[in-house]
């Protein structure tokens, strides 16, 4: 490993551990088994949609509809999948296909992902309304129980945490179809000459962002325990600040799922502390803002730093 | 044709290939057997890459047949490529962008057979390297990824290796690890294997060439033995008469006053042509960058610059791939050329139509995108863009990478009249024949300057001399 | 036990018993910390019940009543962030966490970690459905359904109505909604020809029926929901038509208008809304159940009426911008809580 590619991960550890330290600094009370579920449950819904994001930018895309996607997949959990499970999941197969073939439109199309994605998340918004006006339904019992579980030793968000980026990391960063996924975004064109169809892999990726996205609302809805139409409408902008503060960038295929992971528990977390801080809601965006400016500027001294030497 | 028994590994019938109305290869017949080590050679837009793309298994034919010895697909019947343009995923390590052009790598511990194979590939072929699997490749020197791209072509990836295309393989290195490379070459097709062997570099041709190919408007126009050939008579099979440099430094000039003057000792006098040399790597390009961005400011982009900046990579550093060749001359002249923050676009038009025919870009309309035009004109756009403005100093960065010897000649003389209407200019470049142009020369080496060389003092020997120097001492 | 609920029953009538009902419980939850999870701040709604939560709050801090009061705003108005907000709130140690909730249902999840970890949740305004917390539920419905009913009292012949919607998919928009089409069925005299959202804004709603108007035939009554009233009026004068009889919200700028036209042309109608003060009342609850007084797990809030009576009152105590507001006392409190019994 070269220093650079390992400083690409300690930066968001770091700012995690900063952040953490200062939020028990606040509240002693964070610092216990109890503390960190109230602190983190919350951030493993978005932890997965900030996975899903990376594997859209991942191939050099970006995708604007994730929020509604994952209020539409919370809104087919809370209805479809509790009434006839087995239908649910028809439909939560279907909406996983339907991004693989919108990433497959988007590189047969050459059209532009953030247009896309921006005229479907109107798509999905709408379906959502459809399947649930008005706010409501229920969490599938064992979905409930899966959320709320209390394993020995770490809380649930931090296993889950953890779970989930071991699984990402090996299926992106370890194996061969991963690999080959981040060659897309690194450089489609040698990708499509070593013989490899680069529509079916933007159709991998979207689809796997499809699974994460479905995961995403799925789990959100275990810890909410009902859904509605514009649940996770923030995850959008949420999970592509994850990603950067992860450690991803936009264009070139850098991405880190341990990073992605590490940054939506960072966003989490720096909204809490900022409420700790007890700072009036007028400048919590604004705290909110500062703090992601802060990391990147971090990141960028040390990128410069690193090329330096 | 030949006098070649052996079976041919890939054989093109009368091929041809059309893009719309533009007949980029117009009926060649070609075949290449093992042992065989072919030169391909022609000017830019000549239809070499379409050949390319055709024996690769890139581009279907428009008409006539493309046949392997297999029977079945390029791949199949063991063709490699490595590519003008740097083709690496940037964000993968080295022994991933072997992953990617290799399926056969699977398994939960891929990744130790990857590092060992191109390793091993980058032992043969250049020894002593230093390049470690592991590292990223954007963290590798445009040289290194060279060398990764080459190694990767040789390397067996689960099947055998039967015909690499080497496509300018050695624009980006220097002369020892392009002579590792040429050895290579030959060592590869004494044992079996092919080889079509694509630079600009005639010497290089002839020193590891079995036969050579000579595509001039998309047809062979000679192929014999590398012996039946002359530097000369393949100059001028190529349809292009050098011009006699021997006269070509204008000694006795007067410059003006000095225009240029960095901490390094680096100067340069108005109208003067300074050239940059040593070995690729050792702090040329550096310098010059930190020059530009010394007289330039990120903040004003003021309506005159004081300098501008020739990239020699010109996929990073240089074309806006979404624009069109105007656009893509214009763009560094729009604060002169423009009225009240408006585009003035009548004389945007008639500046690119100047530097059109002036520079000889080979394109029927200068609204078409810059991706339709070959890698070697491309690059005389970013000359015209540098050249259109109005900037007393004009920085090259090794810009004639890929270019034809026709236009290189062209260049030389364009650049010689702006430096005598009193432009200066500071040119780095690797090849020694260019360097030998300059007025001056600053030879670098480990990023000092080892040597300061001017006039008739301007000699291939003194040059390597200089650079070499400080290697024999140690 | 019973002598208390007795004397609790009584209290709004015998003020002497209840402030000493109020006296006896005041000194129990002295140590008591009590937060406000707002989900938004963003129209002269929200802004005047903070306002009435933060007199209220210090005033009961300043009594000893209660420990502590705050409020607390999420940034952006999405129920995730909301959950996220009540989970801090817990971990700080709060004993009752008052909630005007951006979704009744996306909350259960946090509103059910608080009452797990032994904390009081009282919902009101924008409710919650989880079954541990309390809801002080405002009967919306009802509000739809009162305002079909003026218009029958003054219009007997019935005519085309115009209805001006809220948020589009936010429940109080389908609730209030729901009402007045129930109204409109019990009073067929009437009918709605159009239908329009004004995201109960005025410069919302005035954009919005300026876009219908043309293509709508004679209107004689516009229903509303509350702060888009002055923005139709606005509209129906630019268009050149007469003004309708236009229920409204309480907001001072149509309390305002209706005076204007009361003088000018003796204009007459209702002003009917929800009275940001609802917090406080929210407030008084959680302190008495965190007295350890047995409440009912749905209360109801009254509506504040302003008619032609009582609004020039209405108006003198109505900051500019601002919404006509009452601050509810415990007492009222205690009565709402007696009632619901």
């Amino acid at each position: 490993m070269t220093f650079l590619a390992r400083h690409r991960i300690i930066l968001p550890v770091v700012s995690l551990a900063v952040l953490l330290a200062a939020t028990f600094y606040m509240q002693p009370r964070a610092m216990s088994y109890f503390g960190l579920n109230l602190l983190f449950n919350l951030a493993v819904p978005i932890a997965l949609a900030t996975i899903a994001q990376m594997m859209i930018i991942m191939v050099n895309d970006i995708d604007l509809s994730l929020g509604a996607f994952v209020s539409l997949a919370a809104c087919v959990t809370a209805t479809f999948l509790n009434d006839a499970p087995m239908l649910g999941l028809l439909i939560l197969l279907a909406l996983i296909l339907s991004y693989a073939l919108l990433g497959a439109v988007i590189h047969a199309l050459e059209l532009p992902a953030i247009v896309v994605t921006l005229g479907m998340s109107f798509v999905w918004g709408g379906i959502a309304l459809f399947i649930l006006p008005s706010p409501g339904g229920a969490a599938p019992g064992w979905l409930r129980t899966l959320m709320t579980v209390k394993p020995p030793f770490a809380p649930m968000a931090v296993v889950a945490a953890v779970i989930i980026a071991a699984v990402t990391h090996l299926l992106i960063m370890r194996s061969g179809i991963g690999t080959v996924l981040r060659g897309v975004g690194g450089n489609a064109r040698s990708v499509a000459r070593a013989g490899w169809s680069v529509i079916r892999l933007k159709a991998l990726a979207y689809g796997l962002a499809g699974l994460f996205g479905v995961l995403a609302g799925m789990a959100l809805v275990g810890l909410a325990t009902s859904a509605d139409a514009n649940i996770a409408l923030r995850y959008t902008l949420l999970s592509i600040a994850g990603v950067i503060l992860g450690g991803g960038e936009f264009t070139g295929g850098k991405v880190s799922p341990t990073g992605a992971v590490i940054g939506a528990f960072t966003l989490t977390l720096a909204a809490s502390f900022l409420s700790f801080m007890r700072l009036s809601p007028d400048w919590q965006i604004g705290a909110q803002g500062a703090i992601l400016i802060l990391v990147l500027t971090a990141r960028l001294i040390f990128r410069q730093k690193g090329s330096e030497a | 044709m030949n006098d070649h028994e052996r079976a041919p590994l890939v054989s093109l019938t009368d091929a041809a290939r059309y893009f719309g109305p533009v007949r980029a290869l117009d009926g060649v017949t070609l075949s290449v057997a093992q042992g065989d080590c072919v030169g391909l050679v022609g000017h830019n837009g000549a239809g070499k890459s379409t050949l390319v793309n055709l024996v690769n298994g890139g581009l279907a034919p428009s008409s006539g047949t493309v046949g392997f010895a297999t029977g079945g697909s390029a791949l199949e019947a063991g063709v490699r490529s490595v590519f003008q343009e740097l083709s690496l995923c940037p964000n993968l390590t080295v022994a991933e962008n072997l992953r990617i052009s290799h399926s056969a790598l699977k398994g939960p511990n891929w990744r130790r057979p990857a590092r060992a194979e191109i390793g091993q590939s980058l032992d043969t072929i250049f020894p002593g390297h230093g390049i470690d699997p592991n590292a990223e490749v954007d963290t590798l020197s445009i040289a290194e990824r060279q060398m990764v791209e080459i190694a990767i072509g040789f390397a067996p990836r689960g099947s055998e290796t039967r015909l690499v295309i080497l496509d300018e393989p050695t624009s980006s290195l220097d002369a020892g690890i392009a002579n590792q490379l040429l050895a290579h070459v030959s060592r590869f097709c004494a044992s079996g294997g092919a080889v079509i062997f694509i630079s600009h570099m005639l010497g290089e041709v002839f020193q590891v060439a079995t036969r050579i190919v000579v595509l001039k408007d998309g047809k062979v126009v000679a192929e014999r033995p590398v012996e039946d050939f002359t530097r000369q008579g393949l100059v001028d099979a190529m349809g292009h008469v050098t011009a006699d440099t021997a006269d070509a430094t204008g000694t006795g000039r007067d410059f003006g006053t000095e225009v240029v003057r960095t901490d390094q000792g680096l100067t340069a006098r108005k109208g003067e042509i300074v050239g940059l040399s040593g070995l690729a790597g050792h702090g040329q390009a550096a310098a010059l960058a930190r020059l530009y961005l010394s007289r330039s400011s990120a903040w004003r982009a003021g309506k005159a610059p004081e300098v501008v900046f020739v990239a020699g990579d010109r996929q990073r550093d240089g074309v806006l791939p979404l624009w069109s060749i105007l656009r893509n001359i214009s763009v560094s002249i729009l604060p002169q050329g423009s009225r009240r923050g408006l585009v003035d676009r009548e004389g945007e038009a008639r500046v690119a139509q100047d530097w059109k025919t002036r520079i000889g870009i080979r394109t029927d309309d200068v609204a078409n995108p810059i991706l339709s035009l070959s890698g070697g004109n491309q690059q005389k756009v970013l000359f015209a863009r540098a050249l259109a403005s109005s900037a007393p100093v004009v920085i090259m960065d090794d810009p004639m990478r890929g270019v034809d010897v026709g236009t290189k000649q062209d260049v030389y003389a364009m650049i010689r009249a702006e430096a005598a209407r009193g432009r200066t200019f500071l040119w780095y470049s690797t090849e020694t024949e260019e360097v030998c142009q300059c007025d001056r020369v600053f030879v670098f080496r480990n990023h000092e300057i080892s040597a300061e060389l001017t006039g008739s003092a301007i000699t291939e020997e003194k040059i390597l001399e200089a650079s070499f120097e400080m290697q024999e001492a140690s | 036990m019973t002598l208390s609920k007795m004397l609790l029953s009584a209290a709004g009538l015998a003020l002497a018993a209840g402030l000493a009902q109020a006296e006896s419980h005041m000194s129990e939850t002295a140590d008591k910390r009590i937060a406000l999870s707002n989900n938004y701040a963003g129209n002269s709604w929200r802004q005047a019940m903070l306002q009435t939560w933060q007199e209220i709050g210090a005033q009961a801090v300043t009594d000893g009543i209660v420990a502590a009061a705050d409020a607390y705003t999420t940034s952006e108005n999405q129920p995730t962030e909301q959950a996220a907000q009540i989970q801090n709130l817990i971990l700080q140690g709060y004993d009752a966490i008052v909630l005007n909730a951006a979704s009744p249902t996306a909350l259960n999840g946090a509103v059910k970690e608080a009452c797990d970890a032994g904390v009081i949740v009282v919902s009101f305004d924008g409710i919650v459905t989880e079954p541990c917390a309390w809801r002080i539920a405002v009967d919306f419905a009802a509000m739809g359904r009162e305002e079909v009913d003026y218009l029958a009292s003054r219009l007997p012949d019935g005519g085309n109505l115009l209805e001006i919607r809220g948020l589009a998919g936010v429940f109080v928009d389908d609730e209030i909604s729901k009402g007045i089409h129930d109204g409109v069925e019990v009073h067929d005299q009437f009918k709605i020809v159009g239908s329009v959202h004004g995201d109960w804004a005025q410069d919302v709603s005035q954009k919005a029926v300026a876009g219908i108007l043309p293509s709508l035939p004679d209107v004689v009554g516009v229903v509303t929901q509350g702060g888009d009233g002055y923005g139709a009026a606005q509209a129906f004068k630019a268009a050149g038509r007469d003004t309708p009889l236009i229920v409204l919200g309480n907001r001072q700028d149509e309390l305002q208008w209706w005076a204007d036209q009361r003088d000018a042309t003796g204009y007459e109608t209702l002003s009917l809304s929800i009275a940001p003060g609802v917090a406080s009342l929210a407030l008084w609850v959680a302190q008495q159940i965190l007295a350890g007084e047995e409440v009912p797990k749905d209360l109801t809030v009254p509506f504040l009426k302003i008619t032609q009576d009582n609004l020039d009152d209405a108006l003198a105590t109505t900051p500019e911008g601002s919404v006509a507001n009452v601050t509810y006392s415990l007492e009222v409190a205690q009565q709402v809580i007696s009632d619901a019994k």
